[in-house]
């Protein structure tokens, strides 16, 4: 394992300046976005009010800009009962798109796409992006309880609700979900995770005095849905022979990787208040879950996680992905340390989350390299699920802030975000919002306006941002496995919580002016390019023989 | 039993032929249950003959079984004035006065039989806690799982504590021990910048008294503060060197910080200064598995399921042996443990998060 846990002294003295040095945000207004996370908290507790918050980084124009689309919830009023009403057809409560311009201000542009409204039986949670047709054009998959969207991206600046035509309107509570493609087919596929069997008629409210939302074990797990894209604008439900149906969930977040490098892409599902699942792709169609016995499911101590958000990257340099989960307090976000041979490590402690975490509790996350060091760092959006947590425990907390901790060789430090201002925030999307080299944080808050962290960068450590283009694999080269300079990451915009990231693979590069690029494309195809000069945003095409 | 002491000790009676004849007709009722005919018959002999003992015992037994304590009073009363020697008439008049809350009074007749629980729920009512905690405590080494015994011995320990504690802040308000005492009821009731505060006061003040940087570290641990854990511990650790639960404590600390090297010389010392104590050998286990040794792990968490048996320990020590063995590549061993946990989960539930 090549994680190095002893540092020079000269090595401690720069992480300790770095640790207590100037912030690595600057908290930005977003200009021109005057949305609103409506989640209508009332004394009834339902559930779905402390869990949307979808947030989606992408180019939907073509323009090289990053746009950003954001989930919205919904009204609700305490009289709610079935059939529920949410009241999205409201322009309080639409879901909205903000097409950014190229002095870095957004406008709004959600009634012109065709994205106004939502289903006023549906109450928003999370966000996909993918071109699942491959027509170069992002669509958008929005999650919801009740029944969830596909649009189709006209490449006209206009979308379609084509849900009923590709027959993935899931149903249920529905929250984080994520393209691939699990057959190499070259068509993404879609995965969607779903909480819990519930609705309003079926809601309680625990806490006794303290009146407070229930945990999930207060209501019947459910079960995850595989869509398979048959590559004519359809999908079909292969939940069951894909064998993703066998198991009971409570499942919030999910991320992609091929963990055990066999060629197919497998799937990380953050439960909460159980074990977590880690779904090998047995490379036939099946899955096989395999966490328990893969060292993913608990903790150290044999404990289940109130796994929420998730992320499935190499955080260590060792080229294998490495699984990060964000839970509740008094647990710790879970770290698991990819081993090989299909074997994971419980990595918390050894990894500094154990002093920085028990008492957070984190929802949209990401392994994402903000100081370009060449290590992914971690942040997180935290906030409490309970609103009035502070009468049941006044050593923790609602509103919080984020938590970044920088990176140093596989040891995580806290590093000043530079929020100050606690938010009870959800979603995390991660990408390079003004091109400029340097990753970014969209949040988004629960009854608040979303924030934007903009990266100050000025370390003067170099970087690469490549987008994949897939020819015989999936045009936005999902799945990919991508090395620069003994990096790697997993091409996806999965991860975090109710969140699409970026879908630009990020590198940080330190000193090094210049890289060497390997890809490792889904249909097997190999590419490999040296001496690729820093600080540029590189294409890459999938090259027709490898 | 008293009533079987009742007629042995009546066999032995005398009186007018009436009087007698009513006792024995009152005996013959108690024999068919007619508890009203009973206390009739009695009081008809005590009546007759206001000297007659064995019948003013027998109406106040009468009463008793039928749940008339006050009525059960004044005939007991009477039979302790005619014989004062009566351990049935006391223990009766004991349970009487008890019952209808003259505690005071009952406690000199509760004393005489050494009714050691009555006794104890008399002096609890009176503030005679210390007492009370010793009949309990007696009592209890003769039932040692009554649950009143149990209850009565814990409220009367506690009782005894709070007040303790009550003198010692009301007469020593400024004192090391008054801020201790309050840092640990903050301690309980979550507060813990109060708890901070009261801890450091008595720092201040009494900087070498044991304890108070264990407790203060255990403030600092359950707000996630490690680092400032570790020093509280550390500093427990000098003052005594000898305590296992400060090591142990000391060691958690440096686990959860990612210091298993650490961690690991903390523990083993721990499990030295007192062995066999399953939470320190399951920590030690994790923190020698961290640190690289799996021989060690394997040995304390082998020990740990021998001490323990279906509790969550024991599940999440089969957990980590799992774990321990898939590492080392043996399968087979670590399917056993991974089965073992299961079937503890099945027994007991999912381990769960603190």
């Amino acid at each position: 394992m090549p994680m190095v846990r002893r540092y020079t002294r000269r090595n401690f003295l720069g992480f300790a300046a770095m640790a207590a040095g100037a912030p690595v945000f600057d908290v930005k207004p977003l200009r021109g976005i005057d949305f609103i996370l409506q989640n209508s908290p009332t004394p009834r507790k339902f559930l779905i009010e402390t869990m949307p918050g979808g947030v989606a980084l992408f180019d939907y124009n073509n323009d090289g800009l990053l746009d950003i689309f954001l989930v919205n919830g919904g009204r609700i009023t305490e009289a709610l009962r079935v059939p529920e009403d949410f009241y999205r057809s409201d322009p309080r409560y639409w879901n909205r798109l903000y097409r950014q311009n190229r002095d870095g201000s957004f406008t709004d542009v959600t009634q012109a796409a065709g994205l106004a409204k939502a289903g006023n039986g549906n109450y928003g949670m999370g966000v996909a992006v993918g071109d699942y047709d491959n027509d170069g054009y992002p669509d958008l998959y929005v999650t919801n309880y009740g029944k969830n969207i596909l649009y189709h991206n006209n490449g006209d600046g206009t979308f379609t609700d084509v849900t009923a035509k590709a027959s993935v309107a899931a149903g249920g509570w529905s929250v984080s979900a994520g393209f691939f493609d699990y057959d190499n087919d070259g068509h993404l596929d879609l995965f969607v995770t779903r909480y819990m069997d519930w609705d309003a008629d079926h809601n309680k409210i625990c806490g006794g005095d303290w009146h407070t939302y229930c945990p999930p074990a207060a209501f019947p797990a459910t079960t995850c849905v595989l869509y398979r894209n048959r590559g004519d604008g359809t999908f079909e439900d292969v939940s069951e022979r894909a064998a993703i149906a066998a198991k009971k969930e409570r499942a919030l977040g999910v991320a992609f990787a091929d963990y055990d490098g066999d060629g197919f892409t497998d799937i990380f599902v953050a439960n909460d208040g159980m074990q977590q699942f880690l779904f090998h792709n047995n490379g036939d169609g099946t899955f096989k879950e395999c966490a328990l016995e893969s060292g993913a499911a608990l903790t150290a101590d044999g404990k289940g996680l109130s796994g929420m958000g998730t992320a499935f990257q190499d955080y260590d340099n060792d080229g294998r992905p490495d699984v990060l989960v964000t839970v509740l307090p008094r647990e710790i976000y879970g770290l698991y340390h990819n081993d090989g041979g299909g074997s994971f490590t419980y990595q918390s402690l050894e990894s500094g989350l154990g002093a920085l975490t028990s008492l957070s509790s984190g929802w949209g996350a990401g392994l994402e390299d903000f100081d370009n060091d060449g290590w992914k760092d971690l942040f997180v959006a935290q906030s409490h699920v309970l609103d009035n947590v502070k009468q049941i425990d006044a050593s923790l907390r609602y509103k919080d802030v984020p938590l970044l901790a920088l990176n140093h060789h596989g040891v995580f430090e806290r590093a000043d975000s530079g929020v100050s201002t606690p938010w009870a925030s959800r979603g995390a999307a991660f990408g390079d919002i003004n091109n400029d080299g340097w990753m970014d944080v969209v949040i988004s808050n629960l009854g608040g306006p979303p924030a934007l962290l903009l990266n100050r960068g000025g370390s003067g450590n170099h970087w690469l941002s490549i987008t994949l283009r897939g020819m015989r694999s999936n045009r936005d080269g999902y799945g990919a496995c991508v090395r620069v300079n003994g990096q790697t990451r997993f091409a996806t915009s999965a991860g975090s919580y109710v969140c699409a990231n970026d879908k630009r693979l990020h590198f940080g590069l330190g000193s090094a002016n210049r890289a060497k690029v390997e890809v490792l494309w889904p249909s097997g195809a190999k590419q490999a390019i040296h001496d690729v000069p820093a600080d540029q945003f590189l294409e890459l095409q999938e090259p027709e023989r490898s | 039993m008293i009533r079987l002491f009742l007629f042995a000790w009546l066999a032995g009676q005398t009186g007018t032929p009436d009087a007698v004849q009513h006792l024995h007709a009152g005996l013959e009722a108690r024999k068919q249950h007619q508890i009203d005919v009973e206390i009739a018959e009695f009081r008809k002999a005590t009546e007759i003959d206001p000297s007659l003992t064995d019948a003013f015992v027998n109406l106040g037994t009468a009463y008793m079984e039928k749940h008339d304590y006050g009525g059960a009073i004044a005939p007991l009363k009477r039979a302790l004035e005619l014989s004062s020697d009566l351990p049935v008439a006391h223990q009766l008049l004991g349970y009487a006065l008890l019952a209808q809350g003259y505690a005071a009074e009952a406690i000199p007749h509760l004393e005489k039989v050494g009714a050691k629980e009555a006794l104890g729920i008399a002096q609890i009512e009176t503030g005679q806690l210390a007492e009370a905690v010793n009949n309990f405590g007696a009592a209890l080494a003769e039932r040692p799982e009554d649950p009143d015994l149990l209850y009565y011995l814990g409220h009367s320990s506690g009782l005894l504590s709070k007040n303790a504690i009550d003198t010692l802040l009301a007469t020593h308000a400024d004192s090391a021990r008054a801020h201790q005492a309050l840092a640990e009821n903050y301690f309980v009731l979550r507060q813990m910048p109060q708890a901070e505060t009261e801890y450091k006061e008595a720092l201040h003040l009494r900087p070498e008294l044991p304890g108070l940087h264990l407790e203060l570290g255990q403030v600092y641990a359950n707000s996630a503060q490690w680092t400032k854990a570790e020093v509280e511990f550390r500093a427990e650790t000098k003052l005594q060197p000898g305590n296992a639960e400060a090591a142990y404590r000391l060691g958690g600390a440096l686990l959860q910080q990612g210091k298993a090297h650490d961690a690991l010389a903390e523990l083993k010392r721990s499990s030295e200064l007192k062995p066999d104590m399953p939470e320190t050998l399951y920590s030690l286990g994790k923190a020698a598995s961290l640190d690289g040794e799996p021989a060690t792990a394997e040995k304390a968490w082998l020990r740990v399921i021998e001490l323990e048996k279906n509790t969550s320990l024991a599940a999440q020590t089969h957990f980590g042996l799992a774990t321990l063995y898939r590492k080392q590549g043996k399968a087979a061993q670590a399917q056993h443990e991974m089965q073992e946990f299961q079937k503890l989960q099945s027994i007991i539930g999912p381990p769960r998060s603190e």
